[in-house]
């Protein structure tokens, strides 16, 4: 990169190295504004996160941010986050949403996408139409599933119609019921994206080898499990792997329809660092939450990018 | 192949079922946002799935004008939120767009950037919650807390990791001759990629503007993070369609949730077919 201010000697004698550089440049050039923003976002926040974090700074402190060193008090904010039960129990709760909300979307769009491998009437408009939640703004989902769950909404009008009592359940307001109704909005709006991903991938397993399976007699449950399903595993896991970053981050729908209640029965990680943030406004404690969250995630990430690429 | 008719039975009648299921909460957002306030009540006692007497008077209500029903009136209407949500998630995508591309051909022809492929993922994995703090300190310097720009720069670099890989997979798809060609005929390699590479890609463009734009209309968290009332987008301004003096506005809410639902959907039903690559950064191609 140090001779792109060096003039091009003679044009067109030695072409290959002219042409090898301009290359380069061209190269430098365009690659330039993406690795700007990736710095900006990253490089900055992060020192930034470090230092906020090891102060108790807050911006209703009326200092600037840039002398929290004033407020200095070390790692105790990492030492108080250990032994948050709040940060603990949003942790644990993102992770129990996880653990439900992943493999109903897994398997429900695996059962779907069985059915749509091969052709069938009306197989299109039934597949856009599948498709339709995952591509509502997920505010908008929180809203609708607001609605739904209200004591004299529409979800209580069914089960009175099927049980012929008058149900009135509090969802949203009951610890255990609220948790249910923000999986169901969940499981609702990325059950189609599992559907998407797998159906393509089903769809890529080569059908000669299924062919073959059947003509020496191979049930279709055993076809699957021992031709298609190996073949797929990537992809499943592709699809694990997507479901499991964004369930981590939930938020949208999630505030909307409970805003973490009632108490902290809904509240997710990113819940939780949002109300510290808005509500309590301590700053260094979040930095040094968010700064926690950043390296466990980055360990993590770093290990299953190195077991994906071995396998 | 072959199925047997009970399976084809047992198939409509799943999908129907799954349907039936997963059109409940979109059908009744539609339905709300047609009813008269008489029918929004959440009593539960006259419950109607269909709208008695269909109005329009929510729409109406949220764009300003008073609803014959309604004696509340709106101190800010919708019309601004909607221009701040298109405003924003447009020029988001054109950031986004921009360097992305541009770099995802850096990448793909020159091996330039060999480091961005890994960091863009990285980007996209972390909670954006978790960076929002220097992010909203930055903003507050730079001056572009509660602006559509500063909304625009953020979604830019949120969605910049899809516009780059989807970008790249197809850079890589494409065939290299016609450059080559093009380059013998003595164009500059900045020439041959705004003449003849770029127009080729256009509809590999087009569909992942696409793609990044309902990234960037889809957010909620953001906006509410780095806007407080001028430029507030349409999921944030959505929430002042309560107070403790009216209630839940459902009929005014559900109108406006229709208004943004209406676009990502009709995009999103239009891409399809690169949905797959782009929501799996190009891992997958249909």
């Amino acid at each position: 990169m140090t001779d792109m201010t060096s003039p091009m000697p003679h044009a067109r004698t030695d072409a290959p190295d002219a042409e090898g550089r301009e290359e380069r440049r061209l190269g430098f050039w365009l690659t330039l504004p993406a690795q700007l923003l990736v710095l900006f976002i990253a490089l900055f926040p992060i020192l930034m996160q470090i230092y906020i974090s090891l102060t108790d700074w807050s911006p209703l402190d009326g200092i600037p941010w840039y002398r929290a060193y004033e407020l200095w008090i070390g790692l105790l904010n990492y030492a108080d986050l250990a032994g948050d039960p709040r940060f603990w129990s949003a942790l644990w709760r993102t992770g129990l949403v996880m653990a439900i909300c992943v493999p109903v979307q897994v398997l429900l769009g695996l059962g779907l996408a069985i059915l749509f491998v091969d052709d069938f009437r009306g197989k299109r408009v039934l597949y856009s139409t599948i498709l339709v939640p995952m591509m509502v703004v997920p505010a908008v989902a929180g809203y609708m599933f607001f609605m739904l769950f209200q004591s004299g909404g529409p979800i209580n009008d069914l089960l009175s119609m099927i049980s012929g009592q008058r149900v009135t359940i509090a969802w949203l307001s009951d610890p255990d019921l609220a948790l249910f109704a923000v999986i169901v909005s969940d499981i609702w709006q990325w059950t189609p994206l599992m559907f998407l991903i797998l159906l393509a991938g089903m769809v890529s397993v080569p059908q000669d080898q299924q062919m073959a399976a059947v003509l020496l007699g191979a049930s279709w449950g055993r076809r699957f499990r021992t031709i298609v399903l190996p073949r797929m595993k990537t992809i499943i896991i592709i699809a694990v792997a997507i479901r499991v970053i964004e369930n981590f981050k939930v938020f949208d729908n999630f505030y909307i329809m409970t805003g973490g209640g009632p108490g902290v029965a809904t509240e997710t990680i990113s819940i939780y660092i949002y109300k510290v943030t808005q509500q309590e406004l301590i700053w260094g404690y979040v930095a040094a939450i968010a700064l926690a969250i950043l390296i466990v995630l980055s360990v993590v990430s770093m290990l299953a990018i190195r077991k994906m690429r071995k396998a | 192949m072959q199925r047997s008719l009970s399976f084809e039975i047992f198939r409509y009648t799943a999908i129907a079922l799954f349907l039936a299921l997963s059109l409940i909460p979109t059908a009744w957002m539609l339905s709300m946002a047609f009813k008269p306030i008489a029918e929004w009540q959440s009593s539960g006692v006259d419950l109607t799935w269909w709208p008695n007497n269909p109005t329009l008077d929510n729409f109406r209500f949220i764009f300003g004008h008073s609803s014959s029903d309604l004696i509340v009136a709106l101190d800010r209407t919708a019309g601004r939120p909607i221009l701040a949500s298109l405003l924003s998630a447009s020029f988001g995508t054109a950031i986004a767009m921009t360097a992305g591309t541009a770099a995802a051909y850096g990448l793909s022809r020159f091996g330039f950037g060999g480091n961005l492929p890994l960091a863009l993922i990285q980007l996209r994995l972390f909670p954006p919650m978790a960076v929002m703090i220097p992010v909203m300190i930055m903003w507050a310097f730079l001056g572009l807390i509660d602006t559509w720009w500063g909304l625009a720069l953020i979604y830019g670099i949120v969605t910049l990791p899809f516009a780059f890989w989807l970008m790249k997979t197809f850079f890589d798809d494409m065939p290299r001759e016609i450059e080559d060609a093009a380059l013998v005929e003595g164009c500059s390699r900045w020439r041959v990629f705004l003449r003849v590479t770029l127009p080729m890609m256009r509809p590999a463009l087009a569909s992942s503007a696409l793609f990044v734009f309902i990234l960037n209309w889809s957010d909620y968290l953001i906006a509410l993070l780095l806007t407080t009332r001028d430029w507030v987008t349409i999921p944030v301004y959505m929430a002042s369609l309560s107070s403790s003096m009216t209630g839940q506005l459902y009929g005014a809410k559900a109108a406006l949730g229709l208004i943004a639902a209406v676009p990502p959907v009709i995009m999103g039903i239009a891409i399809q077919k690169q949905l797959v690559r782009g929501l799996t950064f190009g891992a997958l191609k249909e």
